[in-house]
């Protein structure tokens, strides 16, 4: 037990922790608003969204490749949603499962095409990317949904705990836990991991790599859906621009939360709470300087240089992953 | 022009023997749906409505994109700092109308600027150009200036702007009551941005620039980007209407390659809107009985004015615009407020 906690120290998710706190010191002494309750209350929100899009794209990565259409998974899961709640008045539960549904559906045919193509997912899913948006831009001609139920709409405006949080950030912690639970100690989860790690040595030792990096393309879509679910009942609507042009605007914090959070760009090694570490850490930036007033363009700025610095550290760590099995 | 608004504002507020005083507790937050031109006039609106009514603060504050999510995010940052007043121009008709709840029920009144919110909303006004009227207009004034008859292309705004869809329908009502002599050949939308004005506007006037007889431009790119195709066409013979009062266009229309086009107020908007949001925060009501117009999103609208202009006024266009400022807050207090 006690060995154990040295260990814990020299973890990446400590750093980012310890990152999280020091920068949550600075901002509380430094800016005005940053302790209110109603920042926290909105942090809250936009972390939950951070955290569900960086696992997205997290389960993706653990492949060795990428999801760029994550985005508009996210949206015509979004849209679908919408329709079936608003035109053909669907009750919430089943119209969740159904969204759901629709993400896994799309995350599965990206799987598919690039496990039976051997087309690398970025060039597949940059693709699938237009596609998926253009289809559901042509079936809704860009009306969004909003009339959507007041319970579904009013969960992203709930506060809990004295008003402080939002309950999706409870979601997105729990999903981390699932997720956890998964990846640690589950056969499917471990043999995911397998695959990515090392898909020649994996496929020898009888798993089917291709079955598995469909599945985390799968697993990618339904956490696109659900983020986008979050992210409705969080705006009110089911809006066609939610994610941006093509969906592109989850682009950053999907990258940047497995990134920081210790997820190897290569594959094969994945960290869940890392992943939550890191889109808390960019959240906490991004609100403490926009509470600093440095100018909006300038968050952007520095949100690209904190990728690319957490691209270079993942180089190096893999540089030291590498060298440790050589020595070993 | 500005400084002209500036000047004869102020003028209106020492006349006035200080009847526009505010709280300097009144910190507004002016915040568009994203970077675009028509916006710019707010943040010397701000300023002035700073200096003129003794607001705490009056800020510009344009989300790096146009985008829901990032404009919600903003706002939600704006009032953590301590703004108390927000002034925003809808990222979504609908969409917008979450955050501005949430905001009501945290006690930070707030107003829709230059575009609308869908009723049911807790924004207390929408102040802004009609722009389904001056869309309108505007059409109306092509149609003549063709002599009646013959077909026109509309070029217009962005899909998710609210005003986009109004606009469309204004243009296509002109058309209609043309009895048939006028048709609309092609409507662009979503092209208020360079790139994409760029490309299809002059896509366009490539394919079909030697049937069309007219242009209608209802958004601020689109004008400048086809003024600019007809200039380096040196066509006089397509007659033009545009929006706005980007330097292209009012030199375009100088040089008789655009007929005129139709101004907005955007300073006005921000000027008089923040002057609002402080009478509001300190204890006035909107009367149940003000003049509100009613649009297609809302009955509670106030116009912030429109005028067309061309060839013949086109250098004296600001005092047009700047009585109407003045005409809308001279009797703003008596006719929408109870203080």
């Amino acid at each position: 037990m006690n060995k154990k906690i040295p260990n814990f120290i020299f973890t990446n998710q400590f750093g980012l922790l310890c990152l999280v706190l020091i920068f949550i010191v600075i901002f509380s002494t430094v800016t005005d608003g940053f302790t209110s309750r109603f920042n926290i209350f909105a942090l809250s929100r936009v972390i939950a969204i951070d955290i569900m899009i960086g696992l997205a794209m997290m389960v993706v990565i653990l492949t060795g490749g990428l999801n760029l259409a994550l985005g508009a998974i996210g949206v015509c899961a979004a849209m679908f949603g919408g329709w079936c709640m608003e035109v053909l008045e669907i009750p919430i539960i089943p119209s969740i499962l159904l969204m759901l549904g629709m993400g896994s559906f799309l995350g599965w045919i990206n799987g598919f095409i690039t496990v039976k193509t051997g087309v690398h997912s970025f060039i597949v899913t940059l693709a699938t990317m237009s596609i998926y948006f253009g289809f559901m831009t042509m079936l809704t001609e860009a009306e969004a949904f909003r009339r959507l139920p007041e319970l579904f709409t009013d969960f992203g405006s709930a506060k809990l705990f004295n008003k402080y949080i939002s309950p999706l950030l409870l979601v997105s912690v729990a999903t981390c836990f699932v997720l956890f639970y998964v990846f640690r100690f589950t056969d499917i989860g471990r043999k995911l991991i397998a695959a990515g790690a090392n898909p020649e040595a994996a496929e020898l030792s009888g798993i089917s790599v291709n079955r598995m990096f469909i599945y985390c393309h799968v697993l990618s879509g339904f956490l696109g859906a659900l983020a986008a679910i979050l992210l409705t009942t969080r705006i009110g609507a089911a809006i066609p621009s939610m994610a941006g042009q093509l969906g592109m605007d989850w682009l950053l914090p999907a990258f940047l939360a497995p990134v920081i959070g210790g997820t190897l760009l290569s594959g094969g090694k994945l960290s869940v709470f890392g992943t939550m570490l890191g889109a808390v850490l960019v959240t906490l930036l991004t609100n403490g300087l926009y509470l600093l007033d440095v100018g909006e363009f300038w968050i952007r700025f520095f949100l690209g240089i904190i990728l690319l610095m957490a691209v270079l550290l993942d180089r190096t760590r893999e540089y030291f992953t590498l060298r440790k099995v050589i020595v070993s | 022009m500005k400084s002209l608004f500036s000047i004869v504002a102020s003028a209106a507020v020492v006349l006035s023997g200080g009847a526009f005083a505010g709280s300097s507790d009144t910190k507004v937050a002016l915040v568009p749906g994203g970077p675009h031109p028509y916006f710019a006039a707010w943040e010397k609106a701000g300023q002035d409505a700073v200096k003129d009514f003794g607001l705490g603060k009056a800020d510009y504050k344009v989300p790096a994109e146009w985008d829901l999510s990032q404009q919600n995010e903003l706002i939600e940052s704006l009032v953590g700092k301590g703004y108390n007043a927000v002034l925003v121009f809808p990222g979504d008709a609908v969409g917008t109308n979450k955050i501005l709840g949430e905001l009501d029920d945290a006690g930070i009144p707030t107003a829709a600027l230059a575009g609308c919110v869908e009723q049911p909303t807790k924004a207390k006004m929408c102040f802004g150009t009609d722009t389904g009227h001056s869309a309108y207009l505007g059409t109306k004034q092509l149609i003549d200036a063709m002599g009646g008859k013959g077909k026109i292309a509309h070029f217009t705004g962005f899909l998710v702007d609210p005003n986009t869809t109004l606009r469309i329908k204004a243009v296509e009502k002109a058309v209609e009551e043309s009895g048939g002599d006028v048709e609309i050949i092609q409507v662009i939308a979503d092209i208020d941005a360079y790139e994409p004005a760029d490309e299809k506007i002059n896509a366009f006037m490539a394919a079909q620039g030697a049937e069309v007889d007219g242009i209608v431009t209802t958004a601020w790119v689109p004008a400048v980007v086809a003024a600019q195709a007809l200039t380096n066409m040196g066509d006089k013979r397509i007659k033009m209407v545009g929006i706005d009062h980007d330097e292209v266009v009012l030199e375009a229309i100088k040089a008789g390659f655009v007929h005129g086009t139709m101004l907005q107020n955007p300073y006005g908007q921000g000027y008089i809107g923040s002057y609002a949001m402080d009478k509001i925060r300190g204890g006035c009501t909107f009367k149940a009985n003000a003049p509100w117009k009613s649009t297609a999103q809302t009955d509670q609208f106030i116009d912030s004015g429109t005028v067309f202009v061309d060839v013949t006024d086109v250098d004296n266009y600001v005092d047009a615009m700047r009585g109407i400022s003045l005409e809308i807050l001279k009797t703003f207090e008596g006719d929408f407020l109870d203080c």
